[in-house]
């Protein structure tokens, strides 16, 4: 595995000790330390500290990393060693070992140290230590963002902290903890779905849990939340066990009020995509499928779609005022939780397909769940019919001269027999209208389609048609059957 | 579904009149959308589908045989549909109160009761059209009338709610065709056959000539294409008074249109063609080698259009000119070949009554010599 920079490399230790720690049957802390050494430089040297109770590490899952980065420019500077201390549980040690993985030479890579004696007590765990020249404000703000992001997870057993030192000088320390069940709880028991469910939705309502709690003025009521979710799967191929497409949308009405919260409302939604529990940045081939997506199916139009370096961001051309739909993708292999570390799974190709069909799902779920919301313009063009269409038939029903007729219609529309309105008779016949309306669009596009004409001749135009009672043969088009 | 026809036949036994008959299928109707929507199912509309020609004349089609070709179901979920839909119930809404309130309205006063939705008078004529499928019966059932646009005169007369027709005592002078053909009733006449004519220009020449004078006939035009009115007004006279009818059309695209829509009628009202149709009208003319035959001078004749080429093209693969009159679709190849139209106008290029004194009656004559020749030859074959 190759890294460019040192940055790059501390997510991927504190992903791999994440892993670790959801991997063990057992509650498990990760501490990330950050303790800058020399504060008078605006570039001082930051000692990191990745520490995790997980299920141990081994010494393969660091030989294999390498470092392809010069780490001379201006932002960071290291001098490509990494501390290691491990031990798992069956070990009776606690292993040390640097390694240089800027070394080229794979023999002088490696360097062992005294290991210590666990003197027979089981217990497991890793520390991973390096010392960067970087901003340790820059850092900390991109490791705080990462375990922003982890929390949508929401693994329970996993308790992470990130302690940031500020050196002596200034003698603060910031301490941030994230506890996946701080904030609406769920059961250990909760599928994956369930926990990318909530996570998702207590990262909109902390405002991608910038905040400790829900943002009050924004989500006064949880009305405005909406939530849909898709899943799809490969079948197994090759052994591999095949994979698992996890899709969860949310859309977000806020009230207008309470729009002087900067980050509540926005035409662009950053896609958040994880692979195998942690964060990922997103292939070309899932961007393809993201972008190629009908969106306009759902009432929506894609302004854009950009690789952001690392996160996919989507901005829409006509999203409502005080809307925001947020996107979270999370595949995984099927036969998880027996795949563990990022460096030991095996390659599985996300299909551009599947993704488009979990967002598709999401997409209908949403629609599904709640009337009237993601409607393509197709839809809302027939709904805008429904009114005139409901004072027309209910003038058939109100102007007919026979009581018993409108007796029965009354019946069947459930209203009562005596004194009915024209506006109520009106008013019910619209709702039902739009109900079935909102059916049919929520119907497979398949359906929709028109049947192929049943006679070819009934094409045949010919020019110059005009006598008084054929004219406008094609001013309407219906869909023929054959009988 | 055999509940709805077993309820249809007691209506039609226990009914007093027809428009009766037609509002209770309007309520069957509308009953029938509100049920779907109070259970939740998108209404479907199906609409018979008739034709009365296809554009294949070698196979075994079935377009003679008014019987519809297949149905059109109109859903929610085409926007063309809704729209359609929309129109159709304004309209049936619009003749519910015509049959209860038992009046009569114009296409055209349906077209103005909502401009803005119906947007051309032709959204409207197919939104009575789809009725008239739906409800099973034809556009005077409605109470729904065209502005008649037809001419009659000659040795004919008539009344019509009360009004006389008395074209005999100024056999010359036009009269116009009643909008209720239906109500036309004590039809008296001494005419010997029905000239039917394209143009008014021909109609108002043969007034002037005094045509019906000489000739014991009657005169009508539809001025163009013909109108329901003067089709249905043609079909009653020839059922009523069984004389043969001629028709006189320009030798154009156009004219021989207009000669199949009396023969055959019109495509989009053929779910009424039988009562709108006269298999019986024979073709008087204009031929292409009438040119020729009558020498008109070259300045007279024009060059067939591209747009001309294309109709042309077109009629002759309708499938009833091959099966039915195959004369005539000849009589159109030789046209196309010739490349020259011309209109009956043409014919006065010698003489300004030349078609009220020589070409009409020499047609008519040549027409009842062919007649009494086949008449003599049946009697010799049946001595």
């Amino acid at each position: 595995m190759n890294f460019a920079s040192a940055r790059e490399l501390c997510l991927y230790l504190i992903s791999s000790a994440f892993q670790r720690c959801r991997l063990s049957d057992d509650l498990c802390r990760l501490s990330v330390i950050l303790k800058q050494s020399s504060p008078a430089s605006d570039h001082p040297v930051v000692q990191i500290s990745i520490s995790d109770t997980g299920i141990g590490s081994c010494l393969d899952d660091f030989r294999t990393l390498k470092f392809s980065g010069e780490s001379v420019g201006n932002d960071e500077q290291w001098d490509g060693v990494i501390s290691v201390t491990n031990t798992s549980v069956s070990d009776n040690e606690i292993y040390h070992y640097q390694l240089n993985l800027k070394e080229r030479d794979s023999a002088r890579r490696l360097t062992m140290l005294p290991s210590n004696s666990k003197n027979g007590v089981k217990f497991s765990g890793t520390e991973v230590c390096l010392s960067i020249f970087i901003s340790i404000n820059v850092l900390r703000g991109e490791i705080n963002r990462f375990f922003q992001k982890i929390l949508i997870l929401k693994i329970p057993s996993v308790a992470i902290e990130l302690v940031t030192e500020y050196g002596s000088l200034l003698g603060s320390k910031v301490e941030n903890l994230f506890l996946a069940n701080s904030f609406n709880p769920l059961p250990f028991s909760a599928s994956n779905l369930e926990r990318l469910k909530s996570g998702l939705e207590d990262y909109v309502l902390k405002h991608g849990n910038v905040l400790n709690k829900q943002c009050d003025l924004c989500f006064q009521s949880l009305e405005n939340l909406k939530i849909g979710s898709g899943t799809a799967s490969h079948a197994e191929r090759n052994g591999n066990g095949g994979l698992v497409m996890e899709v969860v949308i949310i859309l977000s009405e806020i009230s207008e009020r309470t729009s002087t919260c900067f980050t509540s409302c926005s035409a662009r939604t950053e896609v958040l995509y994880f692979r195998d529990f942690s964060t990922c940045s997103i292939s070309q081939s899932s961007l393809k499928a993201l972008t190629s997506i009908d969106w306009r199916s759902y009432g929506l139009t894609l302004e854009s779609v950009k690789d952001q370096g690392g996160y996919v961001e989507i901005e829409w051309e006509n999203l409502p005022p005080h809307t925001r739909i947020d996107i979270v993708l999370h595949a995984y292999p099927k036969q998880y939780p027996t795949v563990i570390i990022p460096s030991r799974r095996p390659k599985v190709q996300t299909d551009g397909n599947l993704i488009k069909k979990a967002v598709k799902l999401a997409l209908d779920d949403l629609r599904n769940k709640h009337a009237g919301v993601l409607l393509s313009a197709h839809s809302l063009k027939i709904r805008s019919y429904a009114p005139d269409l409901a004072k027309t038939i209910s003038g058939l029903i109100l102007c007919s001269n026979d009581p018993d007729f409108q007796h029965e219609c009354f019946s069947l529309l459930g209203l009562q027999s005596q004194g009915v309105e024209s506006e109520i008779v009106e008013a019910s016949i619209k709702e039902k209208l739009l109900v079935v309306i909102d059916m049919n669009n929520r119907k497979p596009q398949k359906s929709k389609e028109v049947a192929p004409f049943l006679f070819e001749d009934d094409h045949f135009n010919e020019p110059g048609f005009q006598d008084e009672e054929c004219e406008g043969e094609d001013a309407f088009s219906a869909t023929p059957m054959d009988i | 579904m055999e509940g709805k026809r077993e309820r249809e036949m007691d209506y039609k036994r226990s009914s007093k009149k027809p428009s009766d008959l037609l509002l209770w299928k309007i309520r069957e109707f509308t009953r029938a959308l509100v049920e779907d929507l109070s259970n939740r199912r998108s209404p479907e509309i199906l609409i018979d589908r008739f034709r009365n020609y296809c554009a294949n004349a070698k196979a075994n089609c079935s377009c003679s045989s008014d019987l519809p070709k297949g149905k059109e179901i109109l859903t929610l979920q085409k926007e063309s549909n809704v729209h359609r839909i929309d129109v159709l119930l304004r309209i049936l809404l619009i003749v519910q109160q015509l049959l209860q309130e038992n009046k009569h309205g114009s296409k055209r006063d349906i077209y103005y009761m909502h401009p803005t939705v119906f947007s051309e008078q032709k959204i409207v004529d197919q939104g009575i059209n789809d009725i008239c499928i739906l409800l099973g019966c034809s556009r005077h059932n409605l109470n729904v009338v065209s502005a008649g646009k037809g001419l009659v005169m000659g040795w004919l007369r008539f009344s019509e709610t009360g009004r006389n027709f008395d074209c005999i005592s100024r056999p010359c002078t036009a009269h116009h065709i009643p909008v209720y053909v239906e109500e036309v009733e004590d039809i008296v006449s001494v005419a010997q056959y029905i000239l039917v004519v394209e143009k008014e220009s021909v109609f108002q020449r043969l007034a002037n000539d005094q045509f019906c004078n000489t000739n014991h006939c009657i005169v009508i035009t539809g001025r163009g294409y013909p109108d329901v009115s003067t089709r249905r007004f043609l079909r009653l006279l020839i059922d009523i008074l069984c004389l043969p009818a001629y028709c006189l059309v320009d030798c154009d695209p156009y004219g021989f249109d207009i000669l199949c829509i009396y023969r055959f009628g019109s495509m989009q009202m053929a779910y009424d063609a039988k009562y709108l149709r006269v298999p019986e009208i024979q073709w008087l003319g204009a031929f292409p080698l009438d040119s020729e035959k009558y020498c008109l001078p070259k300045q007279c004749l024009l060059p067939l259009t591209s747009e001309d080429k294309r109709k042309t093209e077109a009629m002759l693969l309708r499938c009833y000119l091959q099966k039915e009159v195959p004369r005539w679709r000849l009589e159109l190849e030789v046209m196309l070949q010739r490349g020259v139209k011309f209109e009956v106008e043409a014919l006065s290029v010698h003489a300004l009554s030349f078609l009220s004194t020589e070409y009409i009656p020499s047609k008519i004559r040549a027409h009842l010599e062919i007649l009494s020749g086949d008449c003599s030859f049946a009697m010799k074959s049946g001595a």
